[in-house]
C-alpha cells in the first residue's frame, strides 16, 4: 500500500495524463472525421456536395478506441514481461495501436470514398497522404496517454485488472466521452459555419457541409485547426475529470465516505449544469413567443 | 451437476438492470451531434458501456480492496463494491454530460430544451419555445440530466453485480486468470445488454420522460432472457459446477 501523498501525486498526474490523451483522441477523430458528425460527410456527397473531408468511420469510437488501446497494451505487457523499460514498452506498444489505426483509417477512407463514385466524389490520393500520419500521430498521443495512466493504475496503486483489460475499458470510455462532447463542436459547429449561429441545425440542411476553407478548399487538417480550440481541450478535461474525480475519492477516502464523496461531486454537476441551462436560456432566449406562434422580433 | 441458482439470479438481474439503465441515458445519436436532437450526440451503446465500464473499474478496485482484507467478502461488502460501480458510472456520465452542455451552449449556442414535453417536469421551465426550427430539441435539460444519473446509478449497479458474482464462483480474488475472466465477462454482459435495450430505444430518447420509456417492460423481458443465457455460459466457464 503506497503512502497517501504518494498516491494522490500518481492520481494527480493520471489526471494530467487523462486530459491529454482525451484531447488527441476528439483531435484525432476531427482530422479523420469519425463517430456521429462523419454521417454528414458520408451524405454530404450523395446530396450533390463532393467534398475533400476525410471520411473515415472505422467504427464508433468507444469500440476503436478500445481496440487501439488493448493492442498498445498488450504489446507493452509482451514487452514488459521480457524486461524492457517501462516507457519505451509503452512507447512500442502504442505505436502497434497507431499502425493499427492507420491500417483501417486508409482502407476505410478508400473504401468509403470509392463506394461513392455515383455521386462522382473523388478519392484523393494526396488527401491519404497528408491525413494519415497526423492521424496516427493524433492516436499515437491518446493510445500512449491512455495505456500509461492504465499502468499506473494497474502496476503503481494495485488495480486488480490485467494491464490490457485495463487499457480496453479505459479505451471504451474515452471513445465515449469524445464522441459525446468534443464531436458536438465538430458536427454542429465546424461542418455548419455556414448555418447562422445560435440555432441547432435544420434538418433540411442535412449534408450541405462548409466545403470551402480559409484559404482554398477545406479538409480535415482545416478542420482539426478549428477544433483544437474548443472542442479538443474540452474533451481532455471530461476525461481528466473521469480519471482523476474517481481515483481521487477512492484514494482520499475509503468504504462509505468514498461513496459518498462521489455522490457529492454527482450533485454539484447536476447543480452546475442547471446554473449553464438558466444561462443559456437568458442568453439565448425563446425562438418562438409565449404562446407558441412566430419567431420573436 | 448442480449449478448454484442464486448466482444465476443475480448475474440475469445484473443484466437487467444494465437494459433499464440504458433507457434512463438521454441519447441524441448522429442528430444530437447536429444539434438536431436532445440528448448526448453519441449512440446509446456507446455512452453507456463507456459510464458503465467505468464503475466496472472502480468497483474491480472495491472488490479487491475488501475481499484481499481479513474477515472475508461479507454481505455489507457486496453492497458497498455495487454503490462503488454506481458512482464510477454516475460520476463518467454527470462529467460527459455537463461537458457535452458546455458544448452545446457556449460552442454551438443553442438553449438545452426537450422537444417531448412542454415543461420541464423538474424545474417547470417552459420548453417547447426554446426549441430551434426543423430541430427536435437540443442540449441536456435538467430533467434529462437527473434522468441520465439514474442511468449511470442502474448501468454501474449492473455490470458490477455481474463482476462480483463471477469473481465469488471464481473464489479467487488475487487470481490475474480469474479477474480477467470475469472482468470480460462482465463487459461482455453489459454490451449484451446495452445492444437490447438500444434496439428497443430505436436510436434516440431523452429520459424517463420520453414517450419511448414506456417500452421498458419488453427490454426488461427480453433482457431477462438473454442475461440468464450469458449467465447460464458463464457459470459454468468460471467454476461454479459442483
Amino acid at each position: 500500500m503506497i503512502d497517501p501523498i504518494t498516491g494522490l501525486g500518481l492520481v494527480a498526474l493520471m489526471g494530467a495524463l487523462a486530459t491529454i490523451a482525451g484531447a488527441a483522441e476528439d483531435l484525432e477523430s476531427d482530422v479523420g472525421s469519425q463517430s456521429n458528425p462523419n454521417s454528414q460527410v458520408q451524405l454530404a456527397a450523395q446530396m450533390d456536395f463532393p467534398h475533400r473531408i476525410f471520411n473515415k468511420a472505422i467504427s464508433g469510437e468507444p469500440p476503436a478506441y478500445g481496440l487501439w488501446c488493448a493492442t498498445g497494451a498488450t504489446v507493452a505487457s509482451v514487452l514488459l514481461a521480457q524486461n524492457m523499460s517501462v516507457i519505451f514498452a509503452i512507447a512500442i506498444g502504442s505505436l502497434a495501436g497507431a499502425i493499427l489505426l492507420g491500417l483501417f483509417s486508409v482502407t476505410a477512407h478508400m473504401g468509403r470514398t470509392a463506394s461513392q463514385k455515383r455521386f462522382k466524389q473523388p478519392v484523393y490520393m494526396d488527401m491519404v497522404i497528408g491525413h494519415v500520419p497526423s492521424i496516427m500521430a493524433h492516436g499515437f498521443i491518446a493510445v500512449f496517454c491512455i495505456v500509461s495512466f492504465s499502468y499506473i493504475m494497474d502496476h503503481m496503486l494495485g488495480h486488480p485488472f490485467p494491464l490490457p483489460l485495463l487499457a480496453f475499458l479505459w479505451g471504451v470510455t474515452a471513445g465515449a466521452i469524445g464522441s459525446s462532447t468534443g464531436d458536438v463542436h465538430y458536427g454542429a459547429e465546424r461542418e455548419f459555419q455556414n448555418q447562422p449561429f445560435g440555432s441547432g441545425l435544420n434538418a433540411a440542411q442535412s449534408g450541405n457541409i462548409v466545403r470551402k476553407a480559409e484559404s482554398g478548399l477545406r479538409n480535415g487538417m482545416d478542420n482539426v485547426w478549428a477544433c483544437a480550440k474548443f472542442g479538443g481541450p474540452v474533451t481532455g478535461l471530461a476525461l481528466g475529470w473521469t480519471v482523476f474525480f474517481d481515483n481521487w475519492r477512492s484514494t482520499v477516502f475509503s468504504g462509505m465516505n468514498a461513496v459518498i464523496a462521489g455522490l457529492i461531486i454527482v450533485l454539484i454537476l447536476i447543480l452546475a449544469n442547471r446554473l449553464v441551462e438558466v444561462k443559456a436560456r437568458k442568453a439565448y432566449g425563446p425562438y418562438k413567443d409565449e404562446e407558441g406562434g412566430a419567431e420573436p422580433a | 451437476m448442480i449449478i448454484d441458482p442464486i448466482s444465476i439470479a443475480l448475474i440475469t438481474l445484473g443484466g437487467v438492470l444494465i437494459g433499464l439503465g440504458v433507457h434512463f441515458i438521454p441519447v441524441g445519436g448522429a442528430p444530437a451531434a447536429m444539434a438536431q436532437a436532445t440528448g448526448v450526440g453519441t449512440g446509446t451503446v456507446q455512452l453507456a458501456a463507456g459510464a458503465g465500464l467505468t464503475g466496472l473499474i472502480s468497483a474491480g478496485f472495491m472488490y479487491n480492496f475488501l475481499a484481499t482484507a481479513p474477515g472475508g467478502f461479507g454481505t455489507s461488502d457486496f453492497i458497498l463494491v455495487l454503490a462503488s460501480g454506481a458512482v464510477g458510472a454516475m460520476i463518467m456520465i454527470t462529467v460527459t454530460m455537463f461537458i457535452g452542455q458546455l458544448v452545446y451552449v457556449y460552442c454551438v449556442g443553442v438553449p438545452p430544451v426537450s422537444a417531448k414535453v412542454d415543461k420541464d417536469p423538474i424545474t417547470g421551465d417552459r420548453q417547447d419555445i426554446y426549441v430551434s426550427q426543423g430541430t427536435e430539441g437540443h442540449g441536456v435539460p435538467t430533467v434529462s440530466f437527473v434522468s441520465g444519473t439514474i442511468g449511470g446509478l442502474f448501468g454501474g449497479v449492473g455490470g458490477s453485480m455481474v463482476y462480483v458474482q463471477l469473481m465469488q464462483i471464481g473464489n479467487a480474488p488475487a487470481d490475474p486468470a480469474i479477474v480477467a475472466l470475469a472482468g470480460i465477462f462482465a463487459t461482455g454482459v453489459f454490451y449484451v445488454n446495452a445492444v437490447l435495450a438500444s434496439y428497443n430505444i430505436g436510436g434516440t430518447i431523452e429520459g424517463f420522460h420520453d414517450p419511448k420509456f414506456k417500452r421498458v417492460p419488453k427490454a426488461i423481458i427480453s433482457c431477462l432472457i438473454a442475461s440468464l443465457l450469458c449467465a447460464i455460459i458463464a457459470v459454468p466457464i468460471m467454476g461454479g459446477v459442483s
